[in-house]
C-alpha cells in the first residue's frame, strides 16, 4: 500500500487516542517521553519520565531489552504494574527510533479469550456441583428420616417382647426359684440379665430415634440440684453396689430451682454413673457432685477407672463411639449413651465434656445455663 | 442512554425491583442482583414466577440486546454467569419438596454451552415432586447414557439453545431411542424458534414442549408417560 500521509495521520491518532494497546516512546536512556491514552490509563499519567524498568514487575530483562538495542521485532512478554493495583501482561515489540525506542504493548487477546472460556466453564461446573450437592443432601435427609422411622418402629416392637421375657423370668425366679435346682436358677438369671441388657439397648435406640427425628421434647419444671442428684443416686447406688463399688454423693443445693426436664437430667446423671461403674474395678469409688456457679449449674461424675486417651475423648460423644477401654465386667453397649447424654444436655442449652488423664480416672461434667436456653436439637 | 427500553422495563409483581435487577445484571453487579433476588425469595415469590418472570425474561432481554449490538459478548456472559449463580439460592427450598417417586434426567445437547434453560427444566421437575437430575452443558453422550442406566428415570429431557446444534440433539435422541425403546423424550429450548420441531418429533416417543408452563402441564397431566 503506498504511503498515504492522511491515512498515517488517522492511524496515528487512533493509536494515540483510542487503540487498546500501549504506545510508549522511550529516549536513549529508556525513559518514557511520550505515552498514548491507553498507556496513561493503564499505567497512570506519572509514567512519563519514568523508565520502562520502573513499571515492569519483573524488571530483570527490561533494561537489557532497551539498553542493548535489541530491536529484533520479536515479541516479549512483560508484566507491568498498573493503576488498578493488579499487574497486567502485555506482548511488547521494541522498534528503533533515531533518538530512542518505540515500545508497543498489546494484551494477549487469545490468552484472554481462553481464560474467559475456562472461567465460564469452571463457573458452570461449580454451579452444577452445587446443585448436585443440594440434591444429594436432600436425598440423604430423606434416607436419614427413613432410618429413624425404621429404628423407632423396630425398637418399639422389640421392647414389648423383651419386657415380657424379663417379667416372666423374674416371676419364675420369685415364685419357683427356691424349688429349682441351682443350675436352672442360674439359667433363668442369665436370661433375665441378657433381657435387661437388651432392653437397655432398645431404650437407647428409641431415644436416639426420637432425638434424631428432632422430636426430643423437654417437659420443663422447676427442680433443685438436690432433687436431681437424689433421684439418680438412689438407682446409681444399687448399680454400684452390685459391683462392690462405693458411690460417694456430695451434698447438693436444695434451695435454688431451675426450669429443667428433671427426668431427662436424671437419665443423663445415671448414664454417666453407669459408665463410671462399668469402667471401675470392685473396691474403687465413684463420686457424684453438683455446684452452682454464676451462670450455670454443673454436675460432675468422677471415677478411678483407667481414664481416657485424648484421641478417644475427642470422639466420645459421637454416635457409636466406644471409650476404647474395656468395661471391667464385660458389660455390653453400642456406644449411644454418651450421644444421648450430649443431646439431652444440649437441648437444655448446656454442654457436656470430659476431663481425664489416661490411667488416672475420668471426670464427666455437664453444665446447664441459668436460665436454661432450650434449643431444637440438630438432626444429626 | 439507558440499556432498558420502556417495554423491556415493564414492571411485574414486586414494585420496580425488576428494573433495578436488570440494570444491575447488565452492569455486572452480582451483589445487587443477589440482594434483590434474595428479597424475592424471602417475600416469598413463587420459584416458578421467579424463573419465568426474572430468570427467563431477563436472559431473553439480554439476548435481544446482544443481537441488537447494544451489549458485548462479555456482558452477556457475565449476566448469564450471575443469573446461574442466583439459581443456587433457590436450591435450599427446591429440594425440600415432597417426592412423588418419579425422576427425570435433563441435559443440554452435545456442543451446547448454554445450560440455564436445561437447569430450570430440571428444577421444575423438582418443584413438582420429581427428582430432576441435571447433566451439565456439553456432557458427553456416554455420560448421559450411563446416568440413565443408573437412575432409570421416567423421562429424559433435552434442551437446545443454539439451532446449529440440532443435529447433535437428533443423534442423542436416536441413541436414546435405540437403547431405551419406551423412554419418553422431551425436547425444548430457544433453538426451536428457528425450526426443528418436526424433525425431532419424527423420532418415536419424542415430544416438543414450548415452555416451562407446557412442561408443568405435561407433568401434571393424567398420563404423563403418554408422550
Amino acid at each position: 500500500m503506498p504511503f498515504d500521509p492522511a491515512l498515517a495521520e488517522a492511524a496515528l491518532a487512533y493509536l494515540m487516542e483510542t487503540a487498546p494497546v500501549l504506545v510508549l516512546r522511550l529516549d536513549a536512556q529508556g525513559r518514557v517521553v511520550a505515552a498514548n491514552e491507553r498507556s496513561r490509563k493503564v499505567l497512570g499519567a506519572e509514567v512519563l519520565g519514568r523508565t520502562l524498568a520502573e513499571v515492569v514487575v519483573d524488571f530483570t530483562s527490561a533494561p537489557d531489552l532497551v539498553a542493548s538495542g535489541s530491536h529484533d521485532q520479536s515479541e516479549r512478554l512483560l508484566s507491568l504494574n498498573t493503576v488498578s493495583g493488579l499487574p497486567e501482561s502485555f506482548l511488547f515489540r521494541f522498534l528503533a527510533l533515531p533518538d530512542g525506542t518505540l515500545a508497543l504493548g498489546s494484551p494477549d487477546f487469545d490468552e484472554q479469550a481462553r481464560l474467559q472460556s475456562e472461567l465460564l466453564g469452571l463457573t458452570r461446573e461449580l454451579n452444577n456441583l452445587t446443585r448436585q450437592l443440594h440434591q444429594s443432601n436432600a436425598e440423604l435427609r430423606e434416607l436419614n428420616q427413613l432410618k429413624n422411622q425404621f429404628l423407632g418402629m423396630a425398637a418399639h416392637d422389640l421392647r414389648k417382647p423383651v419386657g415380657v421375657i424379663m417379667t416372666y423370668s423374674e416371676f419364675v425366679l420369685d415364685e419357683a426359684g427356691p424349688e429349682l435346682p441351682a443350675e436352672h436358677r442360674k439359667f433363668l438369671q442369665t436370661c433375665l440379665a441378657a433381657a435387661t441388657g437388651m432392653k437397655r439397648l432398645i431404650d437407647d435406640f428409641l431415644d436416639v430415634a426420637v432425638i434424631e427425628s428432632g422430636k426430643l421434647g423437654l417437659e420443663l419444671a422447676p427442680a433443685t440440684a438436690a432433687e436431681i442428684v437424689a433421684a439418680a443416686a438412689e438407682i446409681g447406688r444399687l448399680v454400684a453396689k452390685k459391683k462392690q463399688i462405693l458411690l460417694v454423693v456430695a451434698p447438693a443445693d436444695g434451695t435454688r430451682r431451675l426450669g429443667v426436664d428433671a427426668a431427662k437430667l436424671q437419665q443423663v446423671v445415671l448414664n454417666l454413673l453407669g459408665n463410671a461403674v462399668e469402667h471401675s474395678q470392685p473396691g474403687q469409688r465413684v463420686w457424684l457432685s453438683s455446684q452452682w456457679e454464676d451462670q450455670s449449674l454443673t454436675f460432675a461424675v468422677r471415677d478411678e477407672g483407667p481414664g481416657l486417651k485424648p484421641e478417644t475423648q475427642a470422639r466420645l460423644f459421637q454416635p457409636f463411639a466406644q471409650g476404647g477401654t474395656r468395661k471391667t465386667a464385660g458389660e455390653r453397649s453400642v456406644g449411644l449413651g454418651l450421644l444421648i447424654t450430649r443431646k439431652i444436655v444440649e437441648a437444655h442449652g448446656g454442654r457436656v465434656w470430659v476431663e481425664s488423664i489416661a490411667g488416672q480416672g475420668a471426670t464427666f461434667r455437664f453444665a446447664l445455663p441459668v436460665p436454661p436456653q432450650p434449643v431444637t436439637p440438630p438432626l444429626a | 442512554m439507558p440499556l432498558l427500553n420502556s417495554n423491556a422495563a415493564t414492571l411485574w409483581g414486586v414494585d420496580g425491583a425488576y428494573t433495578s435487577y436488570f440494570e444491575a445484571l447488565l452492569r455486572g453487579h452480582r451483589g445487587r442482583c443477589q440482594a434483590i433476588f434474595e428479597a424475592w425469595l424471602d417475600a416469598p415469590v413463587d420459584v416458578r414466577v421467579l424463573y419465568q418472570e426474572v430468570v427467563q425474561r431477563s436472559l431473553y432481554e439480554v439476548g435481544t440486546l446482544w443481537e441488537q449490538g447494544r451489549i458485548s459478548v462479555a456482558t452477556e456472559h457475565l449476566a448469564t454467569a450471575i443469573t446461574e449463580s442466583l439459581l443456587n439460592l433457590v436450591y435450599p427450598r427446591l429440594f425440600r419438596q415432597p417426592r412423588i417417586g418419579k425422576s427425570a434426567v435433563v441435559t443440554c445437547s452435545a456442543n451446547e454451552y448454554h445450560q440455564i434453560g436445561g437447569k430450570m427444566v430440571a428444577d421444575l421437575f423438582e418443584l413438582n415432586g420429581w427428582r430432576g437430575y441435571f447433566l451439565g452443558a456439553n456432557a458427553p453422550r456416554g455420560d448421559l447414557l450411563d446416568l440413565i442406566r443408573d437412575k432409570k428415570p421416567d423421562v429424559v429431557a433435552l434442551s437446545l439453545t443454539v439451532y446449529f446444534h440440532l443435529e447433535a440433539l437428533m443423534e442423542t435422541a436416536a441413541a436414546l431411542r435405540a437403547e431405551f425403546s419406551a423412554m419418553p423424550i422431551l425436547v425444548g429450548g430457544q433453538a426451536f424458534r428457528w425450526g426443528g420441531r418436526e424433525r425431532a418429533e419424527g423420532i418415536v416417543g419424542v415430544r416438543y414442549l414450548r415452555s416451562l408452563g407446557e412442561l408443568e402441564l405435561w407433568m401434571n397431566s393424567r398420563e404423563p408417560h403418554a408422550v
